[in-house]
Order: C-alpha cells, then sequence, then structure tokens
C-alpha cells in the first residue's frame, strides 16, 4: 500500500495501524497521516489517548512496588528469623550506623529491619534530618545582649573603660622575666639520691684507720714481713717453715723478731 | 600551613594572658570581645533564657579572670582552655539547676525574641530560619537533662566523643548511648512538633 498521496487515511485504517503507531514501528509517511487524523478526528484522538493511558497503567502495574532490599529482608525475614532486629536493638545501633561503625553482619541485619519496620522505617531519616536542624541552629546564633560586654568588664576590672586599665612598667617586665627558664633543667632527684647513697657506702666500708681503701698500705707491710721471714727461716738452715705470728707494723715500720729464736 | 596557625593562634592567645596579667585592660577587653558571644550563645543552649544566659556569662568570665594566672600557653591555645573552662561552668550550673527545680531559669522559650542575623535570602527564609531555630530549642529543652547534655555537646558544640568523655568525666559507652538516645528522642520530639517531616 503507497499511503504517500493520501492526504487523509480513515478511521478503521487508524484503528489497524494504531499499535504500529504506538510501538514507533510505522514508515514515515503513514505515521505522518496518523498524526493528521489524529489531530483531525476527535473520536480517533480520544481513541489514541485512552490507549496512550492504559499502556502506562499496564507499564505501572507490571513495575515491582517495593525494592529488591525489601523483597530481600521479606525473604530472609521469613527464612531466617532468628537474624531478625527488635527495634529496641535498632535503635541501639543508629548512631553507629551513622558514624559507620557498623560491622557488616549487623549492617545487613540493621537495613533489613530499617525496610521491613513500619515504625523504624522513618526514624533514620527524621534523626538525620534533626541533626541538621541542630546544625542550622548552631549557625544561627544570637548577638550579645546590649550592655553585656560593659557589665562583664565592670565585674572584673571595676570600669568599663578598658583603656584605663594601664599595666605599670614593673609588672610588665615581671610578666616578661616569668616566662623565661634556665638553660639546665632541675637535676633529678631520686638518680642523685642513689649514687650519694652508693659513695657513703663504699668509703664508709673501704677507708681504714691508715687512710688507704680496705687498710691496703698495713695488708702490703705484713705480706713483705711475712716473705722476709720465709727468707731468714731457709738461710738460717730451718727445716720447717713455721708460721709466726707477724707484729704489727708501727708507723709503716717493720720490727723483726730475730731476737726470738 | 594549619600548624603554622595553631602556633599563630598560641602564642597570640600567651601574648593577650601576659598582657592581662600584667593589668592591660585593653587585652582584657579584647578576650572578652573574642569570646563573649560563642559564651553567651552556649549558655543560652543550656539555659533557654536570655536573662539567664547573661548572667551566666558574666560569671563564667569572672571566673576566667580570677584563673586567668593558671593558663599555660603549653597545655594548648587559649581558645580551648577558655571554651573547656565555660563549658565546664555552664554543665555545673545546669546541673545544679536540674537539682534545685526552684533556681531554674527555664521560662517559655515563646516569650524570647531570636535576633537572628540575616545572611542574605528573603524576608520568607530569615521566617524560616528563625523559627527552625526556636523549634530546635524547644525540642532540645525537652530532652532529658543527661541526653540534653551530650547532643548539645555533639550536635551543637561539634564536640568529639572523648572531648565529651573528658569533659563529664563518664564512661566513652554511656556518652555514645546518650548521644544515641537523646538524636532518638529529639528526632521523635521534632516529628511530633512537625519539625522534621518525610
Amino acid at each position: 500500500m503507497n499511503y504517500e498521496n493520501e492526504k487523509i487515511i480513515n478511521c478503521s485504517m487508524f484503528e489497524e495501524s494504531l499499535t504500529g503507531y504506538l510501538d514507533n514501528a510505522l514508515d514515515k509517511p503513514l505515521k505522518v497521516a496518523m498524526a493528521e487524523h489524529a489531530l483531525q478526528c476527535p473520536i480517533c484522538h480520544g481513541l489514541l489517548n485512552e490507549v496512550k493511558s492504559a499502556l502506562e497503567l499496564c507499564h505501572e502495574i507490571s513495575a515491582p512496588k517495593h525494592s529488591m532490599t525489601h523483597l530481600e529482608a521479606r525473604i530472609l525475614a521469613m527464612t531466617a528469623p532468628e537474624t531478625a532486629m527488635a527495634c529496641q536493638e535498632f535503635e541501639n545501633y543508629l548512631t553507629d550506623y551513622l558514624d559507620g561503625f557498623l560491622p557488616a553482619a549487623v549492617f545487613h541485619r540493621w537495613e533489613r529491619h530499617a525496610a521491613l519496620c513500619e515504625q523504624c522505617t522513618d526514624l533514620p531519616g527524621e534523626v538525620v534530618r534533626s541533626i541538621a536542624a541542630c546544625y542550622t541552629y548552631k549557625n544561627e546564633e544570637m548577638p550579645l545582649p546590649e550592655g553585656l560586654h560593659a557589665k562583664i568588664l565592670q565585674a572584673t576590672i571595676g570600669t568599663e573603660r578598658a583603656g584605663e586599665v594601664q599595666a605599670s612598667r614593673i609588672s610588665q617586665i615581671i610578666e616578661r622575666m616569668r616566662g623565661w627558664r634556665f638553660p639546665i633543667p632541675m637535676p633529678q632527684l631520686a638518680p642523685v639520691a642513689m649514687i650519694l647513697m652508693f659513695a657513703f657506702l663504699i668509703f664508709s666500708q673501704g677507708v681504714s684507720a691508715d687512710g688507704s681503701i680496705s687498710q691496703m698500705y698495713q695488708k702490703s707491710f705484713e705480706f713483705a714481713g711475712q716473705t722476709y721471714q720465709q727468707g731468714a727461716d731457709i738461710v738460717l738452715g730451718m727445716e720447717k717453715i713455721e708460721q709466726v705470728p707477724q707484729q704489727k707494723p708501727i708507723d709503716g715500720i717493720y720490727i723483726n723478731n730475730e731476737g726470738r729464736k | 600551613m594549619e600548624a603554622l596557625k595553631a602556633v599563630a593562634a598560641t602564642s597570640s592567645g600567651a601574648e593577650l594572658v601576659r598582657r592581662c596579667r600584667a593589668g592591660d585592660g585593653t587585652a582584657w577587653e579584647e578576650i572578652v570581645s573574642q569570646f563573649s558571644r560563642r559564651i553567651f550563645n552556649l549558655a543560652f543552649r543550656f539555659t533557654s533564657s536570655v536573662e539567664a544566659a547573661e548572667d551566666l556569662t558574666q560569671e563564667v568570665f569572672i571566673r576566667i579572670y580570677r584563673t586567668l594566672e593558671q593558663y599555660d600557653a603549653k597545655q594548648g591555645d587559649l581558645s580551648n582552655w577558655l571554651m573547656r573552662l565555660a563549658r565546664n561552668l555552664i554543665i555545673d550550673d545546669y546541673r545544679h539547676r536540674q537539682r534545685n527545680p526552684q533556681n531554674s531559669h527555664a521560662d517559655d522559650v515563646e516569650d524570647h525574641t531570636f535576633h537572628l542575623r540575616a545572611v542574605g535570602g528573603s524576608a520568607q527564609k530569615e521566617m524560616e530560619r528563625r523559627e527552625l531555630a526556636k523549634q530546635v530549642q524547644e525540642g532540645i529543652d525537652k530532652l532529658p537533662t543527661d541526653l540534653r547534655t551530650c547532643v548539645i555537646l555533639r550536635d551543637i558544640e561539634e564536640m568529639t566523643y572523648q572531648e565529651i568523655v573528658e569533659l563529664l568525666k563518664i564512661p566513652e559507652g554511656t556518652v555514645k548511648s546518650r548521644i544515641n538516645r537523646g538524636r532518638i528522642e529529639l528526632a521523635k520530639i521534632l516529628r511530633r512538633m512537625r519539625v522534621v517531616n518525610i
């Protein structure tokens, strides 16, 4: 069929090609003719609109009412009821959820409860909006009441004219010096006390009457005396080396006891 | 850059305090001008009364003036020290008033006139902002004492959990749970007042 030369198509032809027209499946000349007919014929215009509305309704009905999250939540609630969350628990986790601190397992349970529970579903949004309202409120600061400034100055420095209260030279210098610090830090008292205690113990135990540590001079005199005695006994032919009690040195001078033999 | 700014703030705060201690009135006036509005607004959030907030702000400044000797610049900048002191005093006062309701300043928020600053926008928006601020304050006033304190500190003063723990001297778990409960209660109150609608 060639419609190119036809200026007007009849109502029967319009009805016949209506589906193709709505599906945008007609060739251009027929499409133009359909549009022209729809404009000219009120009955066909009405029919076109009715069919259009019916199709839209059909699309709406066929679209899912709930999101997959909601469906998933319903399925899980029916198949695994032990993973459901109580409203109180849901509320307890609300701030952690908003702060992003919920662990994965709790997070999914929480979201499922939010999707399913009619009482709780709007709560997160309301809390977020109320926090936002608090921030708005914070930014809307009130101005200082008139005279408060002066009252504070009067109550603290005794006058409303702060410029009249001047710092004296001496107080300025004192305040500057207050910030100064000695370059050497204060010694730690505990280690110093320990050092002093050990020093006391060593010297009190080690220094003897002859002024040396552990009577070093006296001992050395005694050993020298013993060596001399043993040598003398050998020289005089004594078989047995006796251990002769030593005489104490007096003032560092050893007294030989040869006269004893 | 931030670190440099912090150092500059600390040194300028320390210098102001040094001049105050020496007896310089203009330095004290500068401190009052810098912080009075912030402290007054904080006091108002807890008292819901202009007169009470005014008295409280004055008391806070008297206390600050007397304790300026204790300020140590090494412990942080002046703003932090001063606001910490102010929060402590305001919260102490709030708790005291809650224990002794006869001393409460809690007169009706309706009586207060909000002089919100105009930030551009139309008169209609200005009125809406004013109305919202009034309703939020009313909602906050309806919260129980402990929840109210935590909500103000977290959502208006924007303090961290740790700062609130240190200020109120309560465990972190308690702070978190009070903030959570307070937010939920506030949301429900504002919903009933039709401030937050879906």
